[in-house]
């Protein structure tokens, strides 16, 4: 719909435009004179370069980070703007317009599945994913897609390793992304109310994790762990990925086979094991004696309903995650053997770590229902939620919290007596909680770390933790667009990010220079190169290439026209 | 009675202006719903199933009667984020925004009746000078920096009010009535309460106080002192009954309008409210509960309106005269 909305009186524009542009070009060779015989060298003068980011409001961070990138940018002789716009009307440009914008300020968040590199490895720059997916940026190198399809398949952990290097190797090169930072996460907790040595700081996520949550130690009477969240639920479904929140929700109630643990690998948690047989077969001993939030035991057919759920077309997202399964099977009474149609080396984190168990006594039924109508298991929400989790819903409400019991019955009971999640909108009046233990753990906080630190200082019972998270923030380049789809010009661009002002100035010192597309924070994957900034580099860059500086403005090699309007 | 059914049939028709400019606004806006699901694992595949899900694939005409019918018969559709009916997320969070309303509406135009008479009757004192300014001042402040600063002081500061939320953690209730009476759940109202009452008690105040300086020159109040009554009864008795007619049409309507306005109060206070409910949904492009909430707003405003002419040619016979010459 909005591309027809848009088109005609952009195409109205781009005539305007180069009508005025190609005036203005003549008056400044007329005017000039003198750098005449340079100016015939050079093609057209490059247009605007459009930064789209987050508006100041919402996300000061990036929009600050952004207003920095075009300031070097513009040393190089571009006419650079920041436009900032809200979220949803950026995520509607950069997504469903992919041949509209130059450069847009964009982020990859942590999440616990993401500790394997597999999904940013292959679904960012696989050129499978250009038109529709997340390779928004149109990035195409047939030499990448088949690393990122090989490390995919290679079960071989030194084997694996070495192609993942080769493939930020490319990266580092091709520059698709202008990587700024890593950000960290910033949380805090009561002392007097937690036990330090049991609160866990996970790897690329921070110590607002499930090993958290279900292990910390009461120090003195208050048992209930008091977390906020800022913004609202959105459901609370084992079938449906609603949203950040909700999934620190789902980790506690509903268990999965495996779980990433505190270092980032995935380690057994219903499963006792699991074993590979050869590539492709997988033997999954399932722990016994586990049961539902309603007393009844967990069984293998629960176990194998919980994987076949998804497959058909009733839970969409959690689909992908299942969709290399080709068969399951009991295997005597206590394991699953799971047939892959390919191997796969992040299974265990991507899906085993990542579906939900869920009774097949509650969602049989329920699927059954909905089975030939338009309906999904997103759309059944159980008023009493039935998990297998170490944590068993006593009652929510969506805009104002949430009660968790711990369940007692759980072969890794939970140290809390409850866990209860607040929605807290006002970042301050959290920061007053916290202080007057009206939360005894802030989970949420998205204010200035600097300020959460000064109350640290005041308050010694105040313990905040700064994780270096395994997402990271980017400006993202539309390869599809000249000058960008000129592996030259992008890495002059890049050549005068200075990342650690960046992190500075932009992130307050909570954010450490980014340089690849897997995380510092995935110690056994990332690999660190060191970046120096330099205009002069990044000018000869530009000179070697045939780019020219007219009258300060930066103009194509000769003979290369013009041919995008600014977005 | 003819009146009042053709009053009810101009409410329908500005219900239904209402309707369809909700139905086109949200439509035209920049965003497209399916943006909130963007992941890298996110998928053309999906993208049309949601699109098909939320009934976007239909023609617009289509989607649009649809969307009248529904309403019609009091049914707003399904949130695309929250996959659950409208009426019940709408439900979870009214009864939290009809008390705070109330309440502080209530308070706000007590104490301005009552202030603004006095102010009237000590007309030229000192007291007017600083009481006046005061006000006025109240009444410009921004709401947020009025709640913060009562946040700041007696919440996190002095501790004697919780700092958000409607009840304190982990308390349960048997019904909704024995929670919004409980006296944990008033502990919290008081703030945000008091917050949106001193932002409202301007305009009561203000009215009552230059309605009472009209009245004053009446005959009839003469006349009320020549008989010897004391002060109070004059002011109470005739004056003010004389001077609350306006300050009534302005009640009911200013319950319409503040329904949907809390947002700012319900953000500082973490109350969980319509206000909230209703940003969230525009952020998300989650037609449906926007809409929902948006007419269920102008609803009430159009209801108190209706209201407000009645209980005027009740209060004022010369108003139903009026319309009968």
């Amino acid at each position: 719909m909005s591309e027809t909305k848009t088109s005609a009186p952009a195409g109205l524009l781009l005539d305007r435009r180069r009508a005025l542009m190609g005036g203005a070009a003549a008056l400044a060779v007329s005017a000039v004179g003198v750098s005449s015989a340079v100016a015939q060298q050079a093609g057209d003068r490059i247009r605007k370069i459009i930064i789209n980011s987050a508006a100041q409001a919402a996300d000061p961070q990036e929009f600050q980070a952004a207003q920095l990138v075009a300031q070097e940018w513009r040393k190089l002789g571009l006419e650079v703007e920041v436009r900032g716009m809200p979220r949803p009307q950026l995520s509607d440009l950069v997504w469903f317009n992919r041949e509209k914008w130059d450069t847009t300020m964009w982020r990859m968040v942590g999440r616990p599945e993401r500790s394997d590199p597999d999904e940013v490895v292959y679904n960012l720059f696989h050129s499978s994913n250009r038109d529709k997916g997340f390779n928004f940026v149109g990035y195409n190198n047939p030499a990448y897609d088949s690393i990122a399809e090989k490390q995919r398949r290679e079960l071989d952990l030194s084997k694996r390793k070495a192609l993942i290097n080769e493939a930020q190797d490319i990266i580092m090169h091709d520059q698709p992304y202008f990587f700024l930072v890593y950000p960290k996460n910033v949380a805090a907790y009561l002392a007097n109310v937690w036990k330090k040595e049991s609160i866990v700081d996970q790897s690329g996520i921070g110590i607002r994790n499930f090993w958290t949550f279900t292990g910390a130690q009461p120090v003195g009477a208050q048992k209930d762990m008091i977390c906020n969240a800022t913004e609202s639920m959105i459901a609370l479904n084992p079938l449906y990925i609603s949203g950040a929140i909700d999934s620190w929700v789902t980790d506690l109630v509903w268990d999965r086979l495996m779980r990433v643990g505190p270092d980032g690998l995935p380690k057994p948690w219903a499963a006792e094991s699991a074993t590979w047989v050869n590539d492709t077969t997988l033997d999954v001993k399932v722990r016994k004696g586990m049961k539902w939030h309603d007393g009844k035991p967990v069984t293998l057919d629960d176990v194998i309903f919980s994987f076949e759920a998804p497959a058909g077309d009733k839970s969409p997202m959690y689909k992908p995650f299942v969709s290399n399964i080709a068969k399951m099977e009991k295997q005597g009474d206590d394991t699953v053997r799971f047939t892959l149609k390919e191997p796969n080396a992040s299974f265990f984190t991507a899906t085993l770590s990542k579906i939900n168990l869920i009774p097949k006594h509650v969602w049989e039924p329920t699927l059954q229902k909905i089975a030939g109508t338009p309906q999904t298991a997103e759309q059944q929400q159980e008023a009493q939620p039935i998990g297998s989790g170490p944590f068993k819903v006593n009652r929510f409400k969506l805009q104002e919290e949430i009660v968790l019991d711990k369940f007692a019955d759980h072969w890794a009971a939970p140290k809390a007596d409850r866990w209860i999640m607040r929605i807290v909108t006002n970042t301050e009046a959290a920061l007053g909680m916290l202080r007057r233990g009206e939360v005894n753990f802030l989970s949420d906080y998205r204010g200035d770390p600097k300020l959460l630190e000064d109350i640290a200082k005041q308050n010694k019972d105040v313990v905040v933790a700064s994780t270096v998270d395994m997402g990271f923030r980017f400006v993202a380049p539309n390869l599809r667009r000249p000058p960008f789809n000129d592996v030259n010009f992008r890495e002059a661009l890049e050549l005068v990010i200075n990342r650690n002002l960046m992190a500075q100035a932009a992130w307050n010192g909570f954010a450490v220079p980014a340089n690849s597309h897997v995380s510092a924070a995935l110690t056994a994957w990332h690999k660190p190169e060191k970046f120096t900034p330099s205009l002069d580099a990044a000018k000869k860059k530009l000179q070697d290439a045939g780019y020219r500086v007219v009258s300060g403005k930066l103009h194509y090699p000769a003979g290369v026209k013009e041919t995008m309007t600014p977005n | 009675m003819k009146s009042v059914l053709s009053r009810f049939a101009q409410m329908l028709f500005v219900l239904w202006v209402v309707a369809t400019i909700l139905f086109l606004m949200f439509r035209l806006m920049p965003g497209d719903p399916t943006a909130a699901y963007i992941d890298t694992t996110f998928t053309e595949e999906q993208q049309q199933q949601l699109r098909a899900a939320f009934g976007l694939d239909q023609p617009l005409w289509k989607q649009y009667f649809i969307f009248i019918a529904n309403a019609a018969q009091g049914e707003f559709g399904e949130s695309f984020h929250h996959r659950k009916p409208v009426i019940d997320l709408l439900m979870e969070v009214l009864p939290n925004t009809l008390v705070l309303t109330l309440s502080s509406i209530i308070v706000a135009y007590i104490f301005g009746v009552l202030v603004g008479s006095w102010l009237a009757w000590n007309r030229g004192t000192r007291a007017e000078a600083i009481v006046v300014p005061t006000v006025l001042t109240l009444r410009a402040a921004p709401e947020f920096w009025l709640g913060m600063v009562l946040l700041a002081t007696f919440g996190f500061g002095l501790g004697w009010f919780p700092s958000g939320g409607a009840n304190s953690a982990g308390a349960a209730y048997g019904s909704e009535w024995s929670r919004i009476f409980s006296s944990d759940f008033l502990h919290h109202l008081f703030l945000p309460a008091l917050t949106l009452a001193l932002y409202l008690q301007g305009l009561p105040l203000l009215l009552m106080r230059s309605n009472m300086l009209d009245v004053m020159q009446e005959d009839f109040v003469m006349m009320a002192r020549m008989k010897g009554l004391p002060e109070w009864v004059i002011v109470l008795k005739h004056a003010a009954r004389n001077a609350l007619l306006p300050v009534m049409t302005a009640f009911a309507i200013g319950i319409g309008q503040s329904i949907g306005a809390n947002v700012v109060v319900e953000t500082v206070f973490s109350w969980p409210g319509l206000g909230r409910l209703l940003v969230a949904s525009v952020a998300a492009s989650d037609y449906p509960v926007a809409q929902g909430a948006f007419l269920l707003i102008a609803a009430v405003l159009v209801l108190m309106n209706f209201i407000a002419d009645l209980l005027y040619s009740v209060l004022d016979p010369r108003v139903s005269h009026g319309a009968r010459r």
